[in-house]
């Protein structure tokens, strides 16, 4: 192979999608030696696959086939697998493509996370479950199925509003999410992580939140503010009733630290300082101006918003922390800033808050009986004695106005007024004060304001105000007030308060040197909150002037981060914000575009909350609000639409043992290097909520097939049970209404191919299920069963089952009134109306293109059909319209899993066939240290018990069953771990092989299905044989299953753990030998199939030998004028010919047959013969590829060979092929469809000749429009796109008319003409007849069996040949190196040929593309000492692995081919064959283990 | 004219009676679905794939099994443009259109029956006056249908239970009256 790197092509290859398709495609290709990210949008790979139940026509059960598959995906070195991720854009060109990939922040560390689950259980958010297709919710922190790829969970979070408007970043919907969950001591430590004060902000904060909450656009937001002090009130209530302290346990304390910081005042600013940087460890001094603490909060408000004793406990509860307090110490006179650092504080922090009166700057207003509104609360907040005037007035608009008037009112004041210079609307104070103030009496007078203060004595006696009116808006955004001259007016008073605002005092700080703005604010770095002082940090009203209290409890907080950040060494600002950005938490996004609210949410009224009556509060401060009750609250929660989804409760990270949350995930958008490009996105389903007359959603039991496939999957809603949705009853009528969102002009016209066989196979699984209660009907126009062995299971289901078969089309569904039963109407063929009751009804839902992929592929430029599915063409299947991307699966059409595979598999072979050149020049390879000879070692075994978390360790004592391996023979090693297959653990067991020379390793925790490779590795790592290995599922098998009886489950553990120690005593390494490899292939049979695959693996580089029997290649091509789509065949077929026959990879070998193949995967020997030559010659190959074809049935019936004018469809394309022919179109033409096809005789369906009818009628039209053409059908099965061909067909006039299998068409000697049965009109038709052309189908060749019998593959009973499994694995054989592609495989299209054969020259070019083979390590092996010779073993071997020796007369395994199965092992009369691994002594040993 | 009418019907019927149990194409009318595609209304006849969803949906097959849309389509397919045309069935139709808002394929039923009307009347299969007279008939029964729901409305208001059946009498004949007294007038 040529690996030069003259070439710009990268050896990678980007897979979009991770269901089945995309899975397959990556594996083919890390296979061949190139490098795969597989791109999936969801949190896990599986795709609809994954959701099914059961597949058709086996009914295997999907996940079991699908599983394995995900396990090898997710673990191939080569595949890097990008889940919770999208594409979102693609350049360049083939061989080069630059990929952008946005892997959306999934909040969990994919390399943390085991799959414990531990965070579901507590995560309080539920939302629909999209997996079980909204049937029931999950978490918000969910995985989608138990055996996800990756098996670990995701995030699903949305911005979250009111945490984004409040200031301090309060978690507010998680600790409502908790609220909910009566989780009141949780919500309260959730609040405290960010504002140590909630029982104060719960009472005087002016909840930003609520404004920005979402509830206010279906009717009123969340009443947060509330709910907040619910909590706090709760919870100091609670303590106070245990006499604790409110203090809940701070977080990650542990790391004391020792520093000193000072805090100036005890406001909110310096309080949440405090808080936060004593959690941490540090020392902090406060030091207060005033003999009490609060600052503002209990000076400026009063007691009947805020009462003392809430505010005292809140307090202490920070002072309880440790922090030292220092009152009546005035900075710059009782001790200055140079002092304190030289007392050995770090650090300042200065939160002296904004306590200086405005003035009013009017004449007078120092006068006795003005009195400020600040020193007036505050004096009254300090107990002096404070006197009111009897008519009082009070000017400004803010809260300090408010309260001032509403406690003059308190302490006796007869009439109280407020003067206020603009409107009610532009008054700052809060609604609800100004409210409560008026309803108590205060008198507020709008657009008025003070001039003068007038006096008698120096004592006010009026004040002289000018009345106002609005102009223009001034710079605060509000509306500026302009006097009107000469309209002043007297106020007859005795008291003045002006309460127009306050500013910070800084005058010291300035002195000292600190910067200082304008309006007398400190300056600081906005990001850090450093002053221009080195060491010196500043917050809240200093720094902000007069604002909230929360937005002081916010600067507190990240001016302790910032002190910790400078303390630590970052000195800089920009040190610091890199310091907090790092070690804390991103900055919410303000971003507002919201996703969609649910719609429909129902209205619920937010809890009014109580308050004091007016008259109650009369000269006392008693409190006036007076919080939500319990039960108020928990309904209030309720409103909350979780709109965020995840609520940031944090609870998952309490939870996770393994510290794999991580809430401050961001998106990350990733630029990858491809050389081509497989889009495998699948499809959408349809949703028939828009056809209403069928009620779904409206009547809860009409659900879709994918929503019944969950209902019956044991993994489902209902863990399998078949019950209806309404009342979970078993329903004992279904109904399954086919192509809803198919076949229908209104929605989509095309067929989406599967949906017949699909409620089969639903229909009969839900009568499994329920031991034949189920009675099924369905509804369908034509039964399209044209699959491999569809007809059969339609047959079975009919016979078998009893499914009844209706064809009609349904037009609606109706809900008998309260039963939740359903009415179907439905004319029968003859025109009877019948009505049906049923109990459920399925609506088979249509496929349609992916919508997120429609829109990649047309950023791409990608064709797209009038369907938006991706354009291909009929010669090139995989094909894109772009050079190096290539389309696979449902996106290029609705098809079923064996077709998307074959094409996964195909478009693999397209890409690799590009990219040949730069094979293997991005792939990993792992070195693994040298193998350690353990041989003759006495076992010395390492044991590894695993809690996984509290999966196990919940209910088994894992100390105890640790203790208990410690003490069993040959046992040097035993712990438990929190999560053995974490990470760090595989370390630790890498060092405790080399530190106690362990020869054989124990695991004792989940499935070894998907975690006994992980530990294999890990062993070989550490330099042991992976065979040397043993597991105890003491999980799935013990923990879960005896969760009720925890000591009885640490006994089976111990078992468990027991039997596994006694087998690794005994086990042994195992050698996976390397064999050589022919690197050259063998394709049998030289039609279009054959052709495609030889010349793939020959641009691949490989040398291909195809072997012909005809004299001529071709095939059945050669008969074939057009393709469906109308591509000339015969062109097609003449430069595929010629670039076969010009390869000089291919040898070409024609008129030969086979007469011996003996061999294995990787050294094929064929022996042939060639026409005329009387020996034999061999070809040696690697693999081999069946494309032997198949023929066109010749009919004994319909008077076929009897009448010239009875002709197959074949023949009269050869006759419109052939040019200049004396042929010529008739008037009438009958076209008979299934002859020899769908009968006793040859029961499959041969699935292409509707369409080659249809096409073959078009053609007739086209030539000869005047020429009348009659179709007559059984079931029109004209699957995906070929539906508009049907359609064609009729509107150009083609008459189709059905018959019954048992009332076939009867063709009148003489005449010719047909007489058919219309079962509509009810009434015989004679159809005038020029020209018969019979549907006859496909029939495999009778060589077949020889061809089948040499190569020792299995053929079906049609002498189809069988392939390994019909959906997973539609190309290859169980026997290894062997594949089928093409019409010997099951009747086709010319394009699904193509396809299939793409596919097998991928499979074969997973071997090819190696330098070795390698064997496995577990198989068989046969003693020939005590092999009798009885050759069971070699008839029994499902892989034909076992050839038996005729000179020694014994059983010999073939190393190569032996899968290590075990059947030989069991069957063998005399003990001679072993499988390894699982001998005798091996397993009777752990029998005995458990016995003892 | 009224005697022209029931001359016409009974003809209808007695060619009904004389159907052969077997249909030969070769003696019918091949281009007949060509026609009626050709007329307005019937552009999408040929479209069908036999459903049967309009002679499920159909509230006139609901009342005479006989009407049945599908089978109607099947005929004009098949060139039984005699059968069709002059088949009293094709009178039937009530055109509420349900059968076109189901039709999967776009056919129009309702718009193919006007089609089958206005062919029958142009090639003589009726006299022009039928089809007058059947939408004068339209046109009572969606009196009758209003004036009977009038009723059951005033009869609401009232509380009063009403049986379909007992308004027939009450407001057919007085209806029937009427039309008596305009046919007088226009004498």
């Amino acid at each position: 192979m040529n690996k030069g790197f003259d070439s710009q092509k990268i050896g990678s290859v980007l897979v979009v999608g991770g269901g089945i398709a995309g899975i397959q495609s990556a594996l083919d290709l890390a296979e061949q030696g190139y490098y795969v990210y597989l791109v999936e949008k969801s949190p896990a790979i599986g795709g609809v696959m994954a959701q099914l139940d059961k597949t058709f026509p086996t009914n295997d059960c999907s996940m079991c086939i699908l599983a394995p598959k995900l396990v090898e995906c997710g673990r191939h070195l080569n595949i890097e697998t990008m889940t919770w991720s999208e594409v979102l854009d693609v350049s360049g060109e083939e061989g080069n493509f630059k990929v952008k990939v946005k892997k959306k922040a999934r909040y969990i560390d994919l390399n943390k996370c085991t799959g414990c689950g531990e965070c579901t259980d507590v995560c309080p958010v539920e939302i629909e479950s999209e997996f079980d297709e909204r049937l029931v919710n999950k978490k918000a922190i969910f995985r989608p199925f138990p055996q996800a790829y990756p098996n670990a969970f995701t995030i699903e979070k949305d911005i979250r509003p009111c945490q984004i408007a409040c200031p301090a970043g309060v978690h507010v919907q998680g600790y409502i999410a908790l609220i909910k969950q009566k989780k009141y001591e949780e919500a309260l430590s959730l609040i405290k992580k960010n504002n140590p004060l909630p029982a104060i902000c719960g009472r005087i904060c002016p909840h930003p939140c609520e404004a920005e909450c979402r509830r206010r656009l279906v009717d009123e937001p969340v009443a947060i503010n509330s709910l907040k002090r619910f909590i706090t009130d709760y919870e100091m209530q609670r303590s106070d009733d245990r006499g604790q302290t409110t203090e809940v346990r701070s977080q990650r304390s542990e790391e004391l630290v020792t520093h000193k910081v000072a805090i100036i005042g005890s406001g909110p600013a310096g309080l949440s300082c405090a808080y936060y940087l004593s959690q941490q460890g540090y020392k902090v001094t406060i030091f207060e101006a005033l003999p009490v603490l609060g600052g503002m909060l209990r000076v400026g408000i009063p007691e009947y918003r805020l009462p003392k004793d809430i505010l005292n406990k809140e307090i202490e509860s920070i002072l309880n922390l440790g922090v030292e307090v220092k009152t009546n110490v005035k900075i710059g006179k009782d001790l200055t800033m140079g002092n304190i650092f030289k007392q050995g504080y770090k650090a300042i922090f200065i939160g002296t808050g904004a306590h200086r009166s405005l003035k009013l700057n009017i004449p007078n207003e120092d006068s006795k009986g003005v009195v400020p509104g600040i020193d007036f609360l505050r004096d009254l907040n300090l107990g002096k004695k404070v006197k009111v005037g009897k008519n009082v007035v009070i000017i400004g608009g803010g809260n300090v106005a408010i309260d001032t008037a509403r406690s003059s009112l308190r302490l006796g004041a007869e009439k109280v007024t407020i003067l206020y210079r603009r409107s009610r609307k532009e008054m700052p104070a809060s609604p609800g004060e100004v409210e409560e103030a008026e309803k108590e009496g205060v008198k507020i007078k709008f657009l008025v304001a003070p001039v003068e203060v007038l006096t008698r004595n120096n004592k006010v006696v009026s004040l002289r105000c000018i009345k106002m009116q609005l102009g223009a808006p001034d710079a605060s955004g509000r509306r500026r007030p302009i006097p009107i001259s000469g309209s002043e007016f007297n106020l007859s008073i005795d008291m003045i308060i002006p309460a127009i605002g306050q500013a910070p005092d800084t005058s010291y700080f300035k002195e000292y040197g600190i910067g200082v703005a304008k309006r007398r604010t400190i300056q600081i770095d906005e990001d850090t909150l450093l002053t221009s002082k080195d060491g010196v940090f500043a917050g809240g009203d200093t720094v902000l002037g007069p604002a909230t209290a929360v937005e002081a409890i916010a600067q507190g907080r990240k001016a302790a981060q910032s002190i910790i950040a400078y303390i630590k060494g970052r000195k800089a600002a920009q040190s610091i914000i890199a310091y907090i950005k790092g070690e804390k938490e991103v900055e919410l996004q303000a971003k507002k575009d919201y996703g969609e609210l649910p719609p429909n949410t129902p209205l619920k009224k937010r809890q009014k909350i109580k308050t004091l009556p007016v008259g109650a509060r009369k000269s006392n401060f008693k409190e006036v609000e007076l919080g939500l009750t319990e039960k108020q609250a928990l309904k209030e929660a309720e409103r909350c639409l979780s709109c965020g989804i995840c609520s940031e409760c944090l609870q998952c990270e309490e939870a996770c043992k393994a510290e794999a949350i991580v809430h401050q995930d961001i998106d990350k958008i990733i630029e990858l290097d491809v050389g081509s490009i497989i889009l495998a996105p699948g499809f959408d389903e349809f949703d028939p909520t828009s056809l209403y007359e069928y009620g779904y959603k409206k009547y809860k039991n009409v659900v879709t097939s994918i929503e019944f496939e969950r209902i019956l999957s044991a993994t489902g809603p209902y863990q399998g049970e078949v019950i209806r949705p309404s009342d979970r009853k078993i329903p004992e009528r279904i109904a399954f209404i086919q192509c809803v969102g198919s076949r229908d002009e209104k929605t989509n016209p095309y067929c989406s191919s599967v949906c017949c066989t699909y409620a089969i196979k639903e229909a009969i699984i839900a009568r499994e299920h329920t031991a034949g209660k189920i009675e099924a009907t369905i509804f369908f126009m034509d039964l399209r069963c044209y699959g491999k062995n569809f007809d059969k299971y339609y047959e079975r289901a009919k016979d078998e089952y009893k499914v009844k078969f209706v064809r009609s089309k349904i037009y609606k569904i109706e809900e008998l009134n309260g039963t939740g039963d359903l009415s179907i109407i439905y004319a029968k063929e003859d025109g009877k109306k019948c009505t049906e009751r049923f109990d459920l009804v399925i609506l088979s839902v249509g496929f349609q293109p992916p919508v997120d992929a429609v829109n990649l592929a047309r950023k791409v430029g990608l064709n797209l059909n009038k369907y938006n599915f991706i354009q291909t063409r009929d010669f090139e299947p995989v094909k894109t319209s772009k050079e190096g991307i290539y389309v696979c699966g449902a996106f290029s059409g609705p098809k079923d899993i064996p077709e998307t595979v074959m094409q996964a598999s195909g478009a693999a072979a397209e890409a690799s066939c590009l990219l040949s050149d730069v094979r293997g020049t991005q792939i990993k390879e792992k070195v693994y240290p040298p193998e350690i000879d353990v041989t003759g070692q006495e076992p010395r075994i390492g044991v590894f018990i695993c809690h996984c978390g509290i999966n196990i360790g919940g209910y088994v004592d894992v100390p105890k069953v640790t203790e208990f391996a410690k003490t069993l023979p040959n046992v040097i090693y035993a712990e438990n771990n929190l999560y053995t297959c974490s990470q760090d653990t595989q370390e630790r067991i890498k060092e405790m092989i080399k530190e106690h020379n362990l020869n054989r390793v124990v695991v004792a925790s989940c499935s070894p299905s998907t975690h006994e490779p992980l530990f294999q590795e890990t062993i070989r790592e550490a330099g042991l044989n992976k065979y040397l290995f043993e597991m105890a599922n003491i999980r799935n098998q013990c923990s879960w299953v005896h969760m009720d009886e925890p000591e009885k489950a640490t006994e089976k553990a111990k078992d468990l753990v027991k039997m596994a120690i006694a087998k690794a005593r005994l086990i042994e390494s195992l050698k996976e030998l390397e064999l050589d490899l022919t690197k050259s292939a063998l394709v049998i049979g030289g039609g279009i199939s054959g052709m495609t695959a030889t010349l793939n693996l020959a641009k691949q580089g490989f040398k291909v030998y195809l072997i012909e029997k005809n004299s001529e290649l071709g095939g059945i091509a050669r008969r074939i004028k057009w393709t469906n789509e109308g591509l000339n065949v015969q062109n097609y077929l003449k430069s595929l010919i010629d670039k076969v026959t010009n390869n000089k990879n291919i040898e070409i070998i024609t008129e030969a047959t086979i007469v011996e193949v003996s061999g294995y995967v990787g050294n094929f020997k064929t022996g042939f013969m060639r026409a005329g030559r009387g020996y034999v010659e061999e070809i040696n190959s690697g693999v081999i590829i069946v494309a032997a074809g198949a023929k066109e049935y010749k009919p004994d019936e319909y008077m076929y060979g009897q009448d010239d004018r009875v002709i197959t469809q074949l023949e009269l394309e050869e006759k419109l092929l052939t040019p200049h022919s004396a042929f010529r179109i008739p008037q009438s033409v009958v076209m008979i469809q299934c002859v020899g096809s769908r009968n006793g005789e040859r029961p499959y369906c041969s699935r292409f000749c509707c369409m080659q009818a249809v096409k073959n009628a078009l053609k007739i039209k086209e030539i000869s429009p005047d020429t009348e053409i009659y179709i007559l059908y059984r079931d029109i099965r004209t699957y995906g796109f070929n539906e508009d061909y049907y359609r064609e067909a009729r509107e150009k006039g083609i008459m189709f008319i059905r018959y019954d299998e048992e009332k076939k068409p009867v063709i009148s000697h003489q005449s010719l003409n047909v007489k058919i049965y219309d079962e509509i009109l009810g009434r015989e038709i004679e159809i005038p007849a020029d020209l018969i052309v019979l549907s006859v189908g496909v029939e495999p060749y009778q060589e077949n069996k020889e061809l089948a019998t040499l190569l020792k593959v299995p053929l079906n009973e049609d002498n189809f040949f069988l392939e390994a499994h019909v959906k997973l694995r539609p190309v290859d054989f169980a026997t290894e190196g062997i594949f089928v592609c093409g019409l010997c495989h099951s009747p086709k299209s010319i394009e699904e040929s193509i396809a299939q054969a793409q596919a097998a020259a991928s499979r074969a070019t997973t071997i090819l593309a190696k330098d070795k083979i390698l064997t496995a390590g577990i198989i068989s092996h046969i003693d020939e000492e005590l092999c009798a010779g009885c050759k069971i073993c070699v008839n029994i071997c499902p892989y034909e692995a076992i050839e038996f020796d005729e000179t020694k007369k014994v059983s010999r395994v073939n190393e190569a081919l032996c899968k290590g199965c075990g059947t030989c092992a069991a069957a063998c009369p005399s003990g001679a064959c072993t499988a390894l691994g699982f001998k005798y002594e091996q397993i009777s040993s752990q029998i005995s283990a458990a016995l003892v | 004219m009224t005697k022209w009418v029931v001359r016409q019907i009974l003809k209808i019927i007695e060619e009904g009676e004389e159907l052969e149990a077997i249909i030969k194409l070769s003696k019918e009318n091949q281009r007949f679905k060509y026609e009626v595609a050709e007329e307005p209304g019937g552009e999408n006849i040929k479209a069908c794939f036999a459903c049967g969803v309009c002679t499920g949906s159909c509230p006139i097959s609901d009342i005479d099994e006989e009407y049945n849309p599908r089978k109607i389509i099947r005929m004009i397919l098949l060139g039984m443009k005699k059968e069709v045309l002059s088949s009293n069935l094709i009178w039937m139709c009530a055109l509420c259109h349900k059968c076109s808002f189901y039709c999967p394929q776009d056919v129009k039923f309702a718009d193919v029956m006007s089609a089958l009307r206005n062919i029958a009347v142009r090639e003589g299969y009726v006299h022009p006056s039928f089809t007058e007279t059947i939408e004068k008939i339209d046109k009572y029964t969606q009196e009758v249908r209003l004036k009977m729901i009038k009723a059951i409305l005033d009869k609401k208001t009232k509380k009063l239970s009403v049986e379909a059946e007992k308004l027939i009498s009450e407001i057919v004949k007085p209806v029937t009256k009427k039309v008596r007294a305009k046919g007088r007038g226009k004498k």
